[in-house]
């Protein structure tokens, strides 16, 4: 008996432990923020690791808390499944970057709480970019709001092509070049809700039928199907294959800042996300999520965006830095442009229409394109 | 056996038994209710029906199949040669041999295969010099194909071949081969009468392995653009969550994936199951000299062979120094600045790595000996309910039993307002479910070398169970527990595919800091990580082969 009696308290004492341990983070007095922030994110992390970095020397500088900031890196599609998964026990503050459909959905399940931004902060974001079909910016609703500008467009080598006797391509349909075939890089998109993006795009731009004969073409000349977006301008960098489809343009850019020899085409209809951002139902950190959705729409978050290749979401803001600096280096490598609200968007992508065939779509790429690879690259 | 009383021993034994009825029955068994569940939550067989109706599914099912009998072919014919070589003939550096061609078994997840990439490549230096020196037209493709995968696989997984073969070859007693020889049977005869029954349950262990090995890896053909095999599908439909009918499909192929290791398991059950060895002590064998024209073949065979096996590393170890390497045979501007970013300025991936594979290790240790002791000591009941348990526990793929620990313990716990797997608890734990075999078998094997009798004569002039244990068993087993437990940690350190469900925000290890990495496209950086993986490892490999030589390969049989 005397053995059991010590086995109870040893069991009692490690149960104690074990909730001391789980508890300590809990009792803290009241800051004007809390001391940690994570965020759950496709963005890559050239973007979220200066942002959350200079977020932290700002919270510093503002109410001398020092955060503790982490991003959990996730394709978009993972990261709305988490949240999902997680039932309102999240184990993130913040959802950022991806297509604004999912952000509804997800407001819609009682997932997001509301952003209660100040209503200048607010304001100096438009409703919609675009024509004809706009591209709306911030929800109505106000769960989520547009953080950043981002192109997508197609990417190429610019040594291998000239070795494969090819001009630079300047549109989608160049890519259907028979000499690139076995050269093409995309993602699939069913793995990729921006490559399903493009999809949509080019099925809207020609209709239907003709939209998937072009798809179905880019099959055959397709070199390699990658597992996610972000590999496509990997793969061309490196030179494994000549040029990729449907590529943010800062994803292309770290590679041209980390020394590849790579260029971006924005195509003609081009296809722009907002990068939407917002902060979770039941997040832990809430105050120091709000501070992050404000910090990264000022002018000073706005700037460290820029410098990584994307553009500013509000008109009041422009791209510009010393001559030689990485803001002036993006404006180059996209084509010379500083903000889109100077520029003509010509948009046609409809999310509605998008949204409501979305499996449909998936699954018709699967059995038509995905699964008869070979046979495309046969056939074209 | 008499009622158990409630002492230290069967409360021990009821923990165990806690722990493997919690952490590795409950998980399993909630995939499989979710693969044959809908959305409403009813019970529903069409999820499998869908499956076993898609032509494309089930081409990835037999596309899987043949692919694991190919590594299973060409891992069987470069592991035998290597272990037969290093067994029983004498030759030149035979012992750094012994250790280098261990080697090629540490490949640090994901950039293991962008390393091969970046030497055999489109792209790659291969193909660079042939393209550029010898005008060659278009490059050979290598790499993107089955014939990629097939080949990453041969050369990662053949020491585990040579392993096991190892372990069983040095367990035939050479007397017996003589005594064939002695009744007239030469080399092919006495081979198929003597050795090779003699060590088909060695080989059958390390072929199971192979076999559910690439069976299950997802990262290999998704580098090389193989998307149609069943284990990348597993993965791609659980990664998408949007669309929840793929996503439920690939809890199915993850169901499947369970349910064929199990199949596999079961027919070779009397092969993989833990072994009364029936030679209890390895055999002291005689190595032939050869002549000299033949031991500088195998000196070339191996070295050739090394050179093969040790592209990824190099490949990976240029990646990581070399700055915007691109269409040259070798990077043109190098920098130690990808290693400084991964360890000094964020030396959390190194310094969880340690701290997660530390704890796991030593729950590893605190359940996989009294595991081994229980197995090998007592006729305590469940044994081999035990047993069963650890060898499926071998065979499962990570992919599975990371998606079985997210679904099976993201619920509130009682009296904590958090969820076990937004802890980085989960991470040691499913580290240490997904190792314990080793440690119980690295255990199991040095236990059942000490002869009981030793322990019984030792009770027998007076000393205590602990003193006995203390004073004669642990000096004699140490070891094997320490080679089985630092085997776990190799293993742990590496782990990818159970761990990338389950990691939260600072709770990062090496692994996945390689996969953020290579997701942000800094594959550079992935790199250096990579190169940081295989030195720790080469070095605990290092250890492991001073202590037990070449003999770790009843960890695996």
């Amino acid at each position: 008996m005397q053995r059991s009696k010590k086995l109870f308290a040893m069991l009692g004492a490690s149960a104690a432990l074990a909730l001391a341990l789980f508890s300590t983070s809990r009792a803290q007095a009241p800051q004007p923020i809390e001391d940690e922030l994570v965020l759950i994110t496709p963005v890559a992390k050239t973007l979220t690791d200066p942002a959350l970095a200079d977020f932290a020397k700002y919270a510093k500088e503002r109410w001398n808390v020092t955060v503790k900031t982490s991003a959990l890196a996730a394709g978009t599609p993972v990261a709305y499944g988490q949240i999902v998964e997680w039932k309102g026990r999240p184990n993130a503050d913040i959802f950022w970057g991806g297509e604004s459909a999912l952000f509804d959905k997800l407001a819609e399940q009682g997932l997001l709480a509301k952003l209660d931004l100040p209503k200048a902060v607010a304001d100096s974001i438009p409703d919609s970019i675009g024509k004809p079909k706009p591209i709306a910016l911030k929800d109505p609703k106000g769960y989520w709001i547009g953080t950043v500008l981002e192109p997508y467009g197609i990417v190429y080598h610019p040594r291998l092509y000239q070795r494969l006797g090819l001009p630079p391509p300047k549109d989608r349909d160049d890519l259907l070049n028979p000499k690139l075939k076995g050269n093409v890089a995309q993602c699939a998109p069913t793995r990729s809700s921006s490559s399903h993006a493009t999809y949509e795009v080019v099925l809207q731009r020609d209709g239907d039928d003709k939209g998937w004969e072009f798809l179905r073409h880019l099959g055959g000349n397709t070199g390699m199907f990658t597992a996610r977006s972000r590999d496509v301008p990997s793969v061309v960098a490196k030179g494994e294959f000549a040029a990729g489809f449907a590529v943010p343009s800062y994803m292309a850019f770290e590679d041209r800042l980390a020394g590849f020899d790579l260029m971006f085409v924005a195509p003609k209809t081009a296809w722009i996300t907002p990068e939407p951002m917002a902060i979770l139902a039941g997040a832990g950190h809430p105050k120091a999520a709000r501070a992050f959705v404000e910090y990264l729409l000022s002018e000073r978050g706005q700037k460290v965006a820029m410098e990584r290749g994307v553009f500013p979401i509000t008109p009041k803001y422009k791209v510009q830095g010393a001559p030689g600096s990485t803001a002036e280096k993006a404006v180059e490598f996209t084509g010379g442009i500083r903000s889109y609200f100077d520029a003509d968007v010509n948009n046609i992508y409809d999310d509605d229409v998008a949204q409501k065939r979305y499996e449909a779509v998936n699954e018709k790429y699967r059995k038509e394109i995905e699964s008869v690879a070979e046979e495309l690259k046969k056939k074209y | 056996m008499k009622m158990p009383r409630l002492t230290l021993a069967t409360a021990g034994f009821a923990l165990i038994w806690a722990f493997l009825i919690l952490f590795v029955f409950y998980p399993l068994t909630r995939i499989f209710y979710d693969a044959f569940t809908n959305e409403a939550g009813a019970f529903t067989a069409a999820n499998f029906a869908g499956f076993f109706t898609a032509t494309d599914y089930l081409r990835s099912l037999w596309k899987s199949l043949a692919l694991g009998l190919a590594a299973v072919a060409t891992t069987s014919v470069v592991g035998i040669a290597v272990a037969f070589l290093l067994l029983r003939y004498d030759f030149p550096w035979r012992n750094t041999f012994s250790y280098l061609t261990m080697l090629p078994m540490i490949l640090p997840p994901l950039v293991g295969v962008l390393g091969f990439v970046f030497i055999l490549g489109r792209a790659g230096t291969v193909n660079v010099i042939l393209q550029d020196w010898f005008g060659m037209g278009k490059p050979i493709n290598f790499m993107y194909g089955v014939h990629g995968v097939l080949l990453v696989e041969t050369v990662h997984l053949f020491p585990m071949m040579t392993l096991s073969i190892l372990d069983a070859l040095s367990r035939v007693d050479p007397r017996l081969e003589e005594a064939a020889e002695g009744m007239g049977a030469t080399g092919w005869q006495r081979f198929k009468d003597i050795t090779m029954p003699l060590t088909t349950p060695g080989y059958i262990s390390g072929a199971l392995l192979v076999f559910i090995w690439t069976f299950a890896d997802f990262v290999t053909p998704l580098v090389l653009g193989v998307q149609d095999l069943l284990a990348p599908q597993a993965y791609l439909n659980i990664v998408q969550f949007v669309d929840r009918r793929i996503f439920r499909m690939g809890i199915v192929i993850s169901a499947l994936l369970v349910l064929l290791a199990i199949v596999f398991v079961l027919a070779a059950r009397q092969y993989v199951a833990i072994k009364d060895y029936s030679s209890l002590s390895y055999s002291k064998v005689e190595r032939k000299q050869l002549s000299p024209a033949k031991r500088w073949l195998a000196v070339a065979f191996l070295s050739l062979l090394l050179l093969v096996s040790f592209i990824p590393q190099v490949g990976v170890l240029l990646a990581a120094v070399g700055r915007g390497w691109s269409l040259t045979p070798v990077p043109v501007e190098y920098t130690m600045e990808f290693f400084r970013q991964v360890s000094i300025e964020t030396p959390k991936f190194i310094v969880n790595s340690f701290l997660y594979c530390g704890i796991a290790v030593a729950m590893c240790l605190a359940i996989g000996v009294p595991m081994a002791w229980i197995m090998g000591r007592t006729k305590a009941p469940g044994r081999g309910a035990m047993d069963a348990l650890t060898t499926l526990m071998l065979a499962i793929p990570g992919t599975a039993v990371g998606i079985a620990f997210v679904r099976a313990f993201n619920f509130p716990l009682p009296f904590l307002d958090m969820t076990l797997t937004s802890t980085w608890l989960i991470l040691p734990l499913v580290l240490a479910v997904r190792r314990l075999p080793y440690t119980v078998r690295g255990s199991y094997s040095s236990l059942i070398l000490v002869h009981k009798s030793m322990e019984e004569a030792a009770e027998n002039v007076g000393a205590t169970k602990l003193r006995t244990f203390r004073d004669i068993t642990v000096p004699l087993v140490w070891k094997g527990i320490f080679v089985g437990a630092l085997f776990s940690f190799i293993t742990s350190i590496q782990e990818a595919s159970s761990t990338i469900f389950l990691t939260t925000g600072g709770h990062e290890m090496i692994p996945f800091g390689i996969f953020t990495f290579y997701i942000a496209g800094s594959q550079s950086q992935a790199a250096a990580l990579g190169v940081i993986l295989i030195a720790l490892c080469a070095a605990s490999l290092f250890i492991v082969n001073r202590i037990a030589g070449t003999r770790v390969g009843g960890l695996f049989g």
